[in-house]
């Protein structure tokens, strides 16, 4: 028996927004693969702005699962996506081009398996578990593949694995300086899990308005894109990252501006405290 | 998660059907691993990781997780979710265990690290709780599902305030707590170091580099794989307490057989994953 204790009440409906944040990530996914075709780095921001996508679409299917009060807190349901999104995507990276899809054919099978186990051997009883789980599985993969191709300009095990020092002008290969040599893919996941979770956790409740929370969820991937385009330094060329970088703080300032609008619409009332009073008599 | 909302009321029954359907996609992943990789290193790596998803799911069910009714003083156990504090936990010891790992090759050696590395996170998460609450928050400990604390012998009842379910951290949901650290940091070592084990090995061929070259990148894999399995299991078995237990005493502790097939299932599948990226 399960008690839904939110209804979502207009707004873009769920499917709609499943269908987009998919279609849009794996697109973007993809459009990083310029970057071999044209032997440049330039395009890696792509990457990021896919993981932007499937953030969007993530908070809403964890709104759509959180709904029916898990029990969990909402937390617990970003750290299975990326949990299961994390190994999907590792083993997709094996099959160079075609990674994107497999990483959300291989990460919709666990996530299945893992939705029946929750709802049926765990006797969870969640009208809509099995298909969430599906979602925020395909939604730790691609984030973590869209974050994988901004930082190395590259979703195949090799790029991934593989760096370049520089020791006196010359240029060695390293394994240390890869996205997964050097541990950067702990960090990400880290990024995309907070970032996936936050908007629900902080907008939940009476007054939750759904493009108050894509905002937020918008805002909260734009953030994490700017510490990765930091991060992306490290594996690509400075210009590809900077570009990176430039269209992560263009995207965060304005959808950062757009949240806080939205917020004050809708608060009952909101006093704009300065963060230093002026001291009077002086 | 609102502390006020209505949460689910899974039953402590096992379903039958699931369960057996579970069993045999269990019995499947292993029979596909072993006619995929034979009885090699690979199949030993499947069959330590469902001992270690194993030991995830169990050890959870020990610590007390409290959420957000703990920290207002009206639910004993630890102020936060289970995904929260089972990754503490998990992490503090799959770090003693890889710090293990480096300096000796004995399996045992390497998993005891871990399970103490879990221990002690949780043990002094708990005692600064502890704390907390007696001088923070002026709370005494007292359970609200048992009368007597099965270890001292203490009786509860007359500490609890009327229109709670208990609260503080009683001893025995203390003493729950070290032992789920212990399970967990035993579980995410052992998931790592089969890992490691199979990576150190495999990759270098796969690579067409040295052993010493790959190793950071054998570490990476297996570490991340560990913490995805890891995670995975904490918030299955989370699901099957339905969010917040006592501890051993807590009448919910007596469903961790679902959790058990539930994550040894979950961990086949995953480990099948692990190994594929470089057995095929």
């Amino acid at each position: 028996m399960t008690v839904k204790v939110e209804k979502i009440e207009g707004g873009i409906p769920h499917n709609t927004i499943m269908v987009a944040g998919l279609i849009a990530s794996v697109i973007l996914i993809y459009l990083t693969y310029a970057n071999v075709l044209t032997g440049t780095a330039y395009f890696s921001f792509f990457g990021g702005l896919a993981t932007v996508a499937a953030l969007v679409w993530g908070s809403h299917a964890i709104k759509h699962l959180c709904s029916y009060g898990i029990g969990t807190g909402v937390p617990s349901a970003g750290m299975i996506a990326f949990g299961s999104g994390v190994i999907a995507m590792l083993f997709a990276t094996k099959y160079g081009v075609a990674a994107p899809i497999v990483a959300v054919i291989v990460a919709a099978i666990l996530g299945a398996i893992f939705g029946y186990l929750a709802n049926n051997v765990l006797s969870m009883r969640i009208p809509v578990m099995i298909i969430s789980l599906i979602e925020l599985s395909v939604i730790g993969a691609l984030t973590l593949m869209g974050y994988a191709a901004m930082m190395t300009g590259s979703f195949n095990l090799t790029a991934l694995t593989t760096g370049s020092i520089a020791i006196l002008g010359m240029s060695l290969p390293s394994y240390y300086v890869s996205f997964i040599g050097g541990a950067l893919i702990a960090t990400v996941f880290m990024l995309g899990a907070i970032a996936i979770q936050h908007p629900f956790n902080a907008c939940l409740g009476p007054n939750w308005t759904q493009d108050r929370m894509l905002t937020l969820a918008a805002e909260c991937g734009f953030l994490s894109m700017i510490v990765a385009a930091i991060m992306s330094m490290a594996l690509i060329p400075m210009g590809a990252a900077l570009i990176s970088l430039f269209v992560a703080v263009i995207g965060w300032y304005y959808t950062y501006a757009k949240y806080i609008e939205l917020s004050r619409r809708d608060a009952a009332a909101w006093l704009d405290s300065k963060p230093i009073p002026d001291v009077e008599g002086q | 998660m609102s502390a006020v909302a209505a949460k689910p009321t899974a039953g402590g029954a096992m379903d039958v059907t699931a369960t057996i359907i579970g069993i045999i996609i269990l019995l499947v992943v292993i029979a596909l691993t072993y006619f995929l990789v034979g009885p090699g290193l690979a199949f030993m790596a499947l069959i330590g990781i469902i001992v270690g998803g194993i030991l995830v799911a169990f050890g959870v069910h020990f610590v007390p997780v409290g959420g957000a009714p703990a920290a207002m003083g009206q639910a004993p156990g630890i102020a936060t979710g289970v995904a929260m504090l089972a990754a503490g936990a998990g992490l503090a010891g799959l770090f003693g265990g890889a710090w293990a790992a480096q300096t000796t090759d004995n399996l045992l050696v390497i998993v005891v690290t871990g399970a103490v590395g879990g221990g002690l996170m949780m043990a002094i998460t708990c005692m600064f709780v502890t704390f907390i609450y007696v001088f923070g928050m002026g709370i005494p400990n007292a359970s609200g599902k048992v009368a007597k604390d099965p270890i001292t012998g203490d009786t509860q009842t007359e500490y609890k305030s009327q229109g709670t379910e208990g609260h503080g951290l009683p001893f025995i949901s203390y003493v729950g707590g070290v032992i789920g650290g212990l399970f967990g940091g035993a579980g995410g070592t052992l998931i790592y170091i089969m890992l490691l084990n199979l990576y150190n090995e495999e990759l270098p061929g796969m690579m067409n580099a040295l052993p010493a070259q790959v190793l950071p990148i054998a570490v990476t894999l297996a570490g991340m794989f560990a913490i995805g399995m890891f995670l995975v299991n904490a918030v299955l078995a989370a699901y099957n307490i339905t969010g917040t237990i006592e501890g051993p005493h807590d009448p919910k502790f007596k469903r961790f057989p679902r959790a058990i097939v539930a994550s040894a299932v979950a961990s086949a599948v995953c480990g099948i994953v692990a190994i594929m990226i470089v057995a095929v």
